[in-house]
């Protein structure tokens, strides 16, 4: 009986379902996360009767045909880059970026890694690095003299150097832009790299035409609503348990048969 | 009177074959632009004449499934944000596509780019204009808008709006005829379901068309059909004890 069959394709596309909500519901405080939601499409179908098959010698046709699904796969995971929102940290070297764009990172083997986490420090050498110690592109270093540093809406990063009155400015950060950011590759650590399908990247400043603006002293929260989880979470369960009911019915049916006297 | 057995067992075979059907709904409660699907189940209208229930009076009729009728009516419609999420208002317009095996339909909005920064679907298939032709979009310029009547257009540096393409709709006369391929597609393949450019269906940016499989409807009728099912069975049975109760009645010696 296909229907079997056609219930645990069901099954375990649920199965990943819940995979991808708790996947989300685990990173609810992971700064600059986006969520991602599982998309499934129909398996191909077996022909019994062809729409448009002749179903007399006058000519006459089917209308419909009768074809037959054989389940459900899983199609895509897609990220949903809406934008979370930023949480105050007070931290200096923290910056959340509102609207479009990437900070750019350098990874130990040379490619550029783009992340939406904001959470900065400075490294051994004065360097402003990622949480992970990899370098933000462009490479901006503070001088050991400095006390302070302030970072404008437009990405210009200015340190406050005792004895001077001006304060100087160390580098400028730019943004990294996709226009299909959700086909963007993520590697973990809230690293992304780019992908075939998110295209190249366009740097820009930050507060350019299509760009965001920088925002010192905050981290951006992830984009889970958790309540929209938990209702997806729901309606996941309740999904599974139903397929699971067409598998009761399959059986029982069998059964039926099964029992059937000679 | 073998003949109740042999009509209950049509009708069990079309069961079965429903019970396919609603499962196959029920998978794909979660799958964007899925249809829902229903069996239509007939009586033989070529049953042969001398199958008729002895002594020539009613003449019998065995069950047959003639045909999988689909519910186009429209999902509901989701929100995702993604620039490439397209989803079209209304039941009667299909976006095409350019696959291997020709040119296929669906409601299926999930778009993004490829290499060539040609819009395509979640397969790579390449999502085609009212002209059958691809669209490309400027990857140095800023995120495509795509307008409710399918007009894609991007901001270039000084802010003017360039208008790149259009998605194209297409409507059929028949869509009963579109046979599925999967991977959420149709195809005319029978060539009877007559394509029609539309220019008139609207769409959404940022949306994506649920599946409108009504979970309710469907365990209600995976009960239906198990309950069919062994009802049709104890017809059977009951035949088998007649003619068990004839032989035994009948065959005493004395």
């Amino acid at each position: 009986m296909r229907a079997l069959r056609i219930a645990a394709t069901g099954m375990a596309a649920q199965q990943m379902n819940v995979e991808v909500i708790s996947n989300n519901i685990a990173n609810m405080n992971t700064v600059g996360y986006k969520m991602q939601r599982a998309q499934f499409e129909d398996l191909v179908y077996e022909n019994v009767q062809r729409p448009g098959a002749q179903s007399s010698d006058t000519g006459t046709v089917v209308p419909t045909g009768i074809q037959l699904g054989s389940g459900v796969k899983t199609g895509t995971v897609y990220r949903i880059t809406t934008q979370g929102s930023p949480t105050s940290t007070g931290n200096k070297l923290d910056i959340a970026i509102n609207g479009r764009g990437y900070i750019q990172v350098q990874l130990p083997s040379g490619d550029i890694a783009y992340t939406r986490a904001g959470n900065l420090a400075q490294n051994d050498q004065g360097q402003i690095v990622t949480a992970d110690g990899y370098q933000v592109i462009p490479q901006m270093t503070v001088p050991q003299t400095a006390t302070d540093i302030s970072i404008s809406a437009t990405g210009q990063f200015q340190v406050t150097i005792p004895g001077q009155v001006q304060t100087q400015q160390i580098g400028q950060l730019q943004l990294a832009t996709f226009f299909n950011e959700a086909g963007l590759e993520a590697t973990g650590n809230n690293l992304f790299l780019q992908s075939g399908s998110s295209g190249n990247p366009v740097t820009g400043n930050p507060g350019a035409v299509g760009f965001g603006t920088v925002q010192q002293g905050f981290t951006e929260a992830s984009n889970v609503d958790p309540v929209n989880e938990i209702s997806s979470l729901i309606v996941a369960q309740r999904a599974y348990e139903m397929n699971s009911k067409v598998v009761t019915s399959a059986d029982q049916m069998l059964q039926t048969t099964n029992q059937m006297k000679s | 009177m073998d003949n109740a057995i042999y009509v209950g067992l049509s009708r069990q075979m079309t069961l079965q074959r429903q019970l396919d059907v609603a499962a196959s709904n029920m998978a794909n409660m979660d799958t964007a632009g899925f249809k829902v699907e229903h069996l239509r189940v007939v009586t033989d209208p070529e049953t042969a004449p001398h199958a008729s229930a002895g002594f020539g009076r009613a003449a019998i009729k065995y069950a047959l499934d003639n045909g999988v009728g689909r519910d186009f009516s429209e999902g509901a419609l989701e929100h995702t944000g993604a620039v490439f999420d397209v989803a079209l208002d209304g039941a009667a317009g299909f976006f095409s596509v350019q696959t291997p095996q020709g040119v296929q339909y669906t409601r299926d909005g999930r778009f993004g780019t490829n290499a060539q920064n040609q819009i395509v679907d979640h397969d790579g298939n390449t999502v085609l204009d009212n002209s059958g032709g691809a669209i490309s979009v400027d990857p140095t310029k800023a995120a495509p808008v795509i307008g409710k009547d399918g007009t894609v257009s991007q901001q270039d540096a000084t802010g003017h709006l360039n208008v790149i393409g259009r998605i194209g709709v297409t409507r059929f006369d028949n869509r009963g005829a579109l046979s599925k391929e999967g991977g959420n597609r149709f195809s005319d393949s029978s060539g009877q379901a007559g394509a029609q450019t539309a220019r008139d269906i609207t769409m959404d940016q940022g949306f994506v068309e649920k599946s409108n499989v009504n979970a309710v409807v469907e365990v209600t009728s995976l009960i239906d059909i198990t309950r069919a099912y062994e009802r049709v069975q104890n017809l059977i049975t009951s035949t088998q004890d007649l003619s068990t109760k004839a032989i035994d009645a009948l065959g005493k010696m004395n």
